[in-house]
């Protein structure tokens, strides 16, 4: 059964939003329109009815975007049986009516961040989708504005393992109260942000008591068995990271406290930086190990 | 909503490629994906050339339908296949490939140049002139009624405008007849329908504001906004009601053709007749370009650099043609130019040029040379494709890629030569495009034979040259005269003369006359 707030905002504009299903029909021709149904039911409606609750007066609004978001993810089978993963539909169903107030007001920017958000995560391998979601539904009571969101869940995504976003999410803590960056930060009690921010920017394995740091990371895998390399890499080091190559792949491997990732590079800037000699390689912060006999990078704090 | 389909543009990178140089992670990326944010995101920076690449692939994915990918790129080994009893080669390239059909006149567009769409009716050469006015920023609305429909009773008043009737009858002098000015002469994107319907006289008015950029009736001049041009014209081959005059024809800088529709797409024109829309009413704002956008492209296009290697090659190809050894006795005039000027029979002088392998020789392939607009259009293009592309500087492939469309009406076969007798090589009778192509191929493999791309001693001397005079000694000045002599005598000795060998004569020649002008200001100064 459809909730009541919801089937009536969709009764009122029906023959808008099955203009909207026709428009999408001819973009995505895969779009599944029970997939779509099935969403609009498990994920929209709910939301409608927790908007309803506190202001009734954007339920239209709000179903209004989630429509065209669901159907932009569905035709592009981000969600339904085809999706991979359900960082998503988690992301729908437990981050956002956590933030059912900024929802109200900011429709679009809230149903866009959060999902764009997720399916980013999702894409990279070896975050951690679950625990992003767990931080923003922790500091959802924290923050009031959009920008605060927004800056809130840069610093969940490099905490949850996008360690490429390292300089930009303490950035970010720039821009927040002090009290919320430091909840964020998950920084030890009494010390202050600047001493907090000072530590991590001079050690990238810094991590004060947050359990989701640690001081060694790996990555990689046989690409036949879903991971990044089709052969034992061969790694060397960078100014800010690692430079790897894998057969005629390249990438640029950047590890910190909070994860490691691989982010795409070319043969020739491979090519330009200096051997290494043996399977240690050390950079000003890390130490990368691997071997002939292995498709993995351990990476451990210099 | 809208019928949005013909709106979305890709907001993926067009031409996505790994830069090194930028290693800065941007934290932005987080919340850019396929759900709108109502532009909460602060959107990246946009460059020209990713633009002009978003405009190219809504084009042919939304508006054109052209899925004819005749200008090829491959990063690596592409497959071929061989097909039909002619045996021709499909190929499936590997690298970022384009539609002519679309590219070269949206690069006309980037760099407000004239282009001429050939082919049959119906086949949207007019509905893709109105989209580039579009993009220009101009309304579907003003760019129809701006665009000059060639017709056989067009005048010159029909083309750039009326003298005032009350002025006519009142003025004292011309100066005082105002003149009402035809709209379409401001405009930032200018369409010429099947200009080859125009009268011999008004084309000459035509010319002189395709040539000159301003138009004059009654002493009183117009001056006109830099600007793209686009010709159509249902027969290249200068039919219609009136033949087009050579210098009309000479300044259209790339002529493309349409290809035929393929009916597998007849899908993609179902949709347009249910959903009652043409994509030309439906461009997206983020694809229309400002004047100053368009001037950027302009300063960007030309900042892109030519290796030397590729200009050589250019040098290399051009320098085939214009030889025609019974055309003069002079060195200087024994050109195809001085023949054609003399209105020499074109039979009779070909058949006195023996002693060349006539196969061999490329120059035997074209009763013309390659004139210096060309060969300024042929380069203003190859940048422009390269900067289109991403790139800093132009590749040969990119020369190879726009030079069938720079030289479709310019470089002329010989289709009496022995090398259109060859029956394999009978379709380049027809095939303008593609024997353009070859001929500039066959020129680069004698580069390659020749080994000029290690060993140029012309080069090296033009080189050594262009490092300027300042402080040679007149000791110096005799040793690289003697080397100049030297080098020609071995140039020519027991060798027959070839087009590449006649211009690497004629710079020697250059060369010794400028050392030998410095040398004697080296002893009127002692």
């Amino acid at each position: 059964m459809m909730p009541t707030v919801f089937a009536e905002v969709l009764a009122a504009r029906r023959a808008d939003y099955n203009g909207r299903m026709h428009a999408a029909r001819q973009r995505y021709p895969r779009l599944a329109q029970d997939v779509f149904l099935g969403f609009l039911h498990s994920h929209v409606g709910p939301l409608a009815e927790t908007v309803d609750a506190l202001a009734p007066l954007r339920v239209a609004g709000v179903v209004d975007a989630c429509y065209d978001a669901a159907l932009e993810l569905v035709g592009r089978a981000l969600v339904g049986p085809a999706a991979a993963g359900s960082a998503l539909r988690d992301s729908w169903r437990d981050v956002m009516p956590r933030f059912a107030g900024l929802l109200a007001g900011h429709p679009a920017e809230v149903v866009g961040l959060l999902s764009n958000a997720a399916l980013y995560l999702a894409a990279i391998p070896g975050t951690r989708c679950g625990q992003w979601n767990q931080e923003m539904i922790a500091a959802s009571a924290s923050i009031g504005t959009l920008a605060q969101l927004r800056a809130a869940g840069q610093i969940n995504a490099w905490r949850a393992g996008a360690a490429h976003f390292r300089a930009g999410a303490l950035a970010a803590c720039t821009t927040l109260p002090e009290a919320l960056a430091l909840a964020l930060l998950h920084a030890p009690p009494g010390v202050p942000l600047d001493e907090v921010m000072r530590q991590m920017a001079a050690d990238p394995w810094w991590h004060g008591l947050d359990v989701h740091g640690c001081r060694e990371r790996e990555i990689g895998a046989f690409s036949g068995f879903g991971g990044q390399f089709g052969a034992p890499p061969e790694v060397r080091a960078a100014d800010d990271g690692f430079l790897v190559r894998a057969r005629d792949r390249a990438f640029f491997l950047v590890a910190d406290a909070y994860g490691a990732v691989l982010r795409p590079s070319s043969i020739e800037e491979f090519g330009l930086a200096p051997p290494n000699n043996g399977d240690v390689c050390v950079n000003a912060t890390t130490v990368a190990v691997t071997a002939p006999t292995t498709h993995a990078i351990r990476l451990v704090a210099a | 909503m809208a019928f949005d389909f013909f709106q979305k543009v890709s907001r993926a990178p067009t031409n996505p490629r790994t830069r090194s140089a930028a290693r800065a992670f941007d934290v932005a990326d987080l919340y850019n994906g396929p759900v709108e944010t109502g532009g909460a995101a602060p959107a990246a920076e946009q460059t020209l050339d990713e633009k002009l690449r978003q405009a190219y692939f809504w084009i042919v994915n939304k508006a054109i339908i052209s899925p004819h990918y005749d200008i090829e790129y491959n990063d690596g080994p592409p497959q071929t296949f061989t097909v039909g009893d002619s045996r021709r080669v499909l190929t499936l390239p590997s690298g970022q490939s384009y539609s002519s059909y679309v590219l070269l006149p949206l690069l006309t567009f980037a760099t407000r140049r004239k282009c001429l769409f050939v082919g049959g009716p119906g086949r949207g050469k007019t509905a893709s002139a109105i989209l580039m006015g579009v993009l220009a920023g101009a309304s579907v609305k003003d760019v129809r009624r701006a665009m000059q429909h060639g017709h056989p009773q067009m005048t010159i008043a029909d083309l750039l405008g009326n003298p005032l009737p009350s002025d006519l009858v009142n003025a004292q002098s011309m100066d005082e007849i105002r003149i009402a000015w035809r709209a379409w002469l401001s405009m930032r994107v200018k369409i010429i329908d099947e200009y080859n319907r125009i009268p011999t006289r008004t084309q000459s008015a035509l010319l002189t504001v395709m040539g000159d950029n301003y138009a004059e009736v009654l002493n009183h001049v117009f001056e006109c906004p830099e600007s793209a041009w686009y010709l159509t014209a249902n027969d290249d081959q200068g039919g219609g009601t009136y033949q087009v005059i050579d210098a009309l024809r000479d300044r259209i800088d790339v002529v493309v053709q349409a290809l035929a529709f393929n009916p597998r797409f007849l899908d993609e024109l179902l949709v347009r007749i249910e959903e009652d829309v043409r994509p030309e009413e439906m461009v997206p704002q983020t694809l229309v370009f400002s004047e100053a956008e368009i001037d950027a492209i302009g300063r960007q296009v030309r900042a892109v650099a030519v290796p030397d290697g590729v200009r050589r090659r250019v040098e290399f190809f051009a320098s085939q043609f214009e030889l025609l050894e019974p055309g003069g006795t002079q060195f200087e005039y024994m050109t195809k130019d001085t023949a054609r000027l003399a209105g020499a029979d074109w039979r009779e002088i070909v058949a006195a040029d023996t002693g060349r392998d006539r196969m061999k020789d490329l120059g035997c392939q074209t009763r013309n040379g390659v004139s210096v607009r060309n060969l300024m259009t042929l380069l203003l293009y190859a940048k422009a494709l390269a900067w289109f592309r991403g790139n800093h500087e132009v590749e040969l492939e990119d020369v190879r890629q726009v030079l069938p469309f720079v030289l479709h009406d310019k470089l002329h076969p010989d289709l009496g030569a022995p090398f259109f007798a060859v029956p394999e090589n009978a379709p380049f009778r027809t095939d303008r495009v593609s024997w353009l192509r070859r001929l500039f191929d066959l020129a680069n493999g004698e580069f390659l034979r020749l080994d000029l791309e290690r060993d140029d001693p012309v080069g090296v001397l033009s080189a050594q040259f262009a490092q300027g005079l300042d402080g040679v000694s007149e000791r110096e000045t005799r040793a690289r005269l003697v080397k100049i002599e030297k080098l020609i005598g071995a140039q020519t000795k027991g060798r027959k003369l070839y087009g590449h060998l006649y211009d690497d004569l004629l710079k020697l020649k250059y060369l010794h006359q400028r050392y030998t002008n410095y040398l004697a200001w080296l002893r009127a100064q002692t």
